[in-house]
């Protein structure tokens, strides 16, 4: 097998709103862009496309903007292509050379620079009964509900919980869904002053809340705020959820604990964490912020990382949502079609929109702020890496011998090793260093290496003699 | 995080195999070591080791104090209930070519001279010890005691060992430079500028010894050697049953290398090395990927003798870096201003040496034979690091 060849100014790596605005604004700079994304229909998370052409979500905003922003990138001149996953990355002469699994066929992408928008991912904390088959990421419920059939496949009432505001937008998907929605379980309880502060700051947020607090009303939902989940129960799956009420210092008062039975699905989220895997592998510098989801790429005010040629967008360089994404997205393809030689059109409006929206993402971060520790205390025998059937109590014990930092924790214990490569189990390992006083900047975070993702040795190969054939030409 | 202390009897620098167990042997012969290690505990060259444990193709010259090592991992594993995935699966070393097969036959009649077990493998013989490696080999040698130890365990289990004997080991402590006074080693300087006073100090950071070991006015002939690794995803057990090598030319590791096994983890790990690459001093401290040629000459190699492996998916890979001497052998003795010593030098089979090699410097600094019979004279001269001063001289 041989690697299809594709040259290009910039490559773009994520087609949701950051990677459609950066596409998009390279192209119109007059720059040759493809943009990659690895699922079947561009807008990622939050512009997901549903499959059936029925399907009540159609209609919606996000989907409206997906399909305008896919649009108007491909109108510009950019060559979106779904279903690639982007497996490697390497500084080649001349710029960058992307090793990409295009539906099973190996491809290799030459571009001058380029602009990772790679998106978020769910960050999965660990608690009691976190691996039974029924408990989901609270963004799983949201693909399914907004994919395929829109139903949930288990039977059985529907728990929504953990914590942030993405919840509100996942209750929504259920109820648009017409998925009933028996229980809405959010950790935190944000005083209402400090909300009115928030949208007295950023008013035109204001309808889009209501909306969101409206509907979750109208889900007819049993809302437990200020509560948390501390244990899902079942032998071969879920059966039923334990929530508790949390006391003044943030701890679940067990006296107090009740089940909720006959759960068929619990999906659970405390955030989301930035996708960082090419941008680690490039070697670019990343920080640690916990209200922007963990470590992030770092860039400047153009979103220009600390490797030369190379852009972040979007989420790649914290949690804001999509509207800081697109304008992200915009800045940093223009800025990187500029840099080539392009006449990219001046986004100084962007920028200052940017600050703007940040502030409000940041605003909303601080109200419901995501949790560091565990969440609640684990059993010794609880996995942590279901991959590599790493329990709480092998972490506990090679934290406390002298693992102190991700890195040490996966050669020691093995967790992330498996084929998730740490995205599952990785949230939870530096949530156990955390609880055990390591911080996060000590802790550190696990760089990716080849491959992002299992790959077949056919495509590597085919993939890495397009790359040796850059490195080494004359 | 511990704060250091102010001085120690011995402080072993490097808390890599090789330094975990030169402080192992220290504590259990009642020296009292203080481990430094700059970041995490076997996290360099140790954690990317394939941690073979054996005698098989490592030149006759080492073969009695190498055999005593293995023993030393043998006892060890029983001693401590074998935490550590201590497995004699066997090495296997393929022979592709006419040359190879001299090379093969040549290393089994001056190992089998010596009292090893080895023997050589007819394609047939091959095929029924390892089933899967069903292409165009001529035969094989086979060293049936050949171990594999889990490298992030040992190194664990050494660690947790040397502390029950009385050794403190510190990790993230970089040690940057040492210190001498009136001509004698008087401690070490850290990196962020505290001092650790010691009458002895052990290099043991691998091809990082080198640049702390100018601070004291010596030059170690070590230079970093790049080193890297593929995993393939998890295959049944049994996939491959031996540690799978090419038969060393007389070139030695230089000259190219493989190594294909499958891990406890059911995870097949492969490399090979057909060209020697010249590795820049600082690629230690800034190459993390593995180059692409090697991941090519990796596959290639693995598609051509498992040919029912070519399709599996890869799943990790990673970049360490070794320390290589001159004759490729361990510097492991006094050096330089009294009370300083080096053991490093791993030329990429250090796990195998590291059990003997600490009991060994032990007894150097502590003025006894840790090593039974003539071995510690052995030691001594097949591992002086003044073998290339004399030289020089």
């Amino acid at each position: 097998m041989s690697a299809a060849h594709l040259s290009c100014d910039v490559a773009v790596v994520g087609a949701g709103p950051a990677g459609l605005a950066a596409a998009r604004a390279a192209a119109e700079a007059g720059a040759r862009v493809v943009c990659l994304d690895a699922f079947a229909t561009p807008g990622g998370q939050y512009a997901m496309q549903p499959t059936q052409a029925e399907s009540p979500f159609a209609a919606t905003a996000p989907v409206a903007l997906g399909r305008a922003a896919a649009r108007a990138a491909g109108e510009a001149g950019a060559q979106i292509l779904c279903g690639a996953e982007v497996f490697w990355g390497a500084c080649v002469p001349g710029g960058f050379c992307l090793s990409v699994n295009h539906a099973g066929r190996a491809l290799a992408v030459e571009a001058k620079a380029l602009v990772v928008a790679a998106g978020a991912m769910e960050r999965p904390l660990p608690f009691p009964g976190w691996t039974l088959p029924g408990v989901i990421g609270a963004g799983a419920a949201q693909r399914l509900l907004k994919t395929g059939t829109g139903a949930l496949p288990l039977p059985g009432k529907t728990v929504l919980a953990g914590s942030g505001p993405f919840l509100l937008a996942v209750a929504q998907s259920f109820a648009k869904a017409g998925q009933r929605l028996d229980h809405f379980v959010e950790m935190q309880r944000p005083l209402p002053a400090d909300v009115a502060k928030v949208f007295a700051r950023h008013p035109g947020k204001l309808a889009e809340a209501a909306r969101l607090g409206l509907d979750l009303r109208r889900s007819g939902a049993a809302r437990h705020v200020g509560h948390m989940v501390t244990r899902a129960l079942g032998t071969d799956r879920l059966e039923a959820v334990e929530i508790a009420p949390l006391s003044a210092s943030g701890q679940p008062v067990m006296g107090r604990a009740r089940e909720i039975d006959g759960v068929g699905t619990l999906a659970i989220g405390y955030g989301f964490q930035p996708v960082i895997d090419l941008t680690t592998a490039l070697d670019a510098a990343h920080d640690f912020h916990a209200a922007l989801g963990g470590w992030h790429c770092r860039a400047d005010a153009d979103g220009r990382t600390t490797v030369a040629g190379l852009w972040a967008a979007g989420e790649t360089l914290g949690i804001g949502g999509a509207v800081p994404a697109q304008l992200s997205g915009r800045i940093a393809g223009a800025g990187a079609a500029r840099t080539l030689g392009f006449s990219a059109p001046d986004v100084t409006g962007a920028t200052q929109a940017l600050g703007n929206a940040r502030a409000f993402a940041s605003a909303l971060a601080q109200l419901y702020p995501p949790p560091q520790g565990l969440p609640v205390a684990l059993p010794e025998d609880e996995l942590i890496c279901r991959c590599e059937d790493v329990t709480a109590g092998d972490i506990a014990t090679a934290i406390a011998e002298g693992a102190h930092e991700s890195f040490a924790v996966k050669t020691w214990t093995r967790a992330g090793m498996g084929p998730c490569q740490g995205r599952i189990c990785g949230a939870g390992i530096a949530a156990a260093l955390a609880q055990a006083g390591v911080p996060a900047d000590k802790a550190s975070y696990n760089r990716a290496h080849l491959p992002l993702r299992p790959v077949p040795l056919p495509l590597v190969r085919a993939a890495m003699q397009a790359q040796t054939e850059m490195e080494t030409r004359p | 995080m511990t704060t250091l202390p102010q001085s120690a009897e011995v402080i072993v620098v490097g808390g890599g195999i090789v330094g975990l167990s030169v402080a192992l042997a220290l504590a259990e012969a009642g020296a009292k070591p203080l481990l430094l290690e700059a970041k995490s505990f076997g996290g360099a060259v140790t954690g990317g080791s394939l941690a073979a444990i054996g005698t098989h193709m490592h030149g006759l010259a080492e073969y009695g104090v190498m055999a005593h090592a293995c023993d030393l991992w043998r006892a060890f594993a029983e001693r401590t209930g074998n935490p550590f995935e201590h497995t004699a699966q066997g090495q296997v070393g393929f022979i592709l070519d006419a040359e190879g097969m001299e090379s093969g036959e040549g290393w089994v009649a001056e190992e089998r001279a010596l009292g090893a077990p080895c023997r050589m493998l007819t394609p047939a013989g091959l095929a029924e010890v390892e089933p899967r490696l069903t292409g165009p080999v001529l035969g094989a040698t086979f060293a049936p005691d050949t171990a594999t130890v889990n490298p992030f365990l040992a190194a664990r289990t050494v660690l947790a060992e040397a502390r029950a004997a009385g050794a403190v080991a510190l990790d993230h402590a970089p040690v940057a430079g040492l210190l001498v006074e009136a001509g004698r080693i008087a401690g070490v300087c850290m990196a962020d500028g505290a001092e650790i006073r010691a009458g002895q100090v052990v290099l043991a950071s691998g091809p990082w010894s080198q640049e702390i070991s100018v601070s004291a006015g010596v030059c170690l002939p070590l230079v970093p050697r790049q080193a890297q690794c593929l995993a393939a995803l998890r295959q049944p057990p049994g996939t491959i049953r031996r540690i799978v090598s090419a038969v060393e030319s007389r070139g030695g590791v230089a000259s190219g290398y493989t190594q294909i096994q499958q891990a406890g983890s059911g995870q097949i790990l492969f490399n090979t090395v057909v060209d020697f690459i010249e590795t820049p001093p600082e690629a230690k401290d800034t190459v993390r990927e593995v180059p692409s040629g090697f991941v090519l000459t990796s596959i290639d190699t693995l598609a051509t003798l498992f040919p029912s492996l070519a399709e599996i998916p890869l799943l990790r890979s990673w970049v360490r870096f070794e320390a290589v001497s001159p004759d490729a052998r361990f510097l492991a003795g006094a050096v330089g201003p009294e009370g300083l010593w080096v053991c490093a030098g791993d030329n990429g089979s250090g796990y195998c040496r590291s059990l003997m090699l600490g009991r060994f410097l032990a007894g150097e600094i502590i003025g006894a034979a840790l090593l039974p019979g003539a071995l510690q004279a052995d030691a001594r001269a097949l591992y002086a690091p003044q073998r290339f001063t004399q030289v020089a001289a």
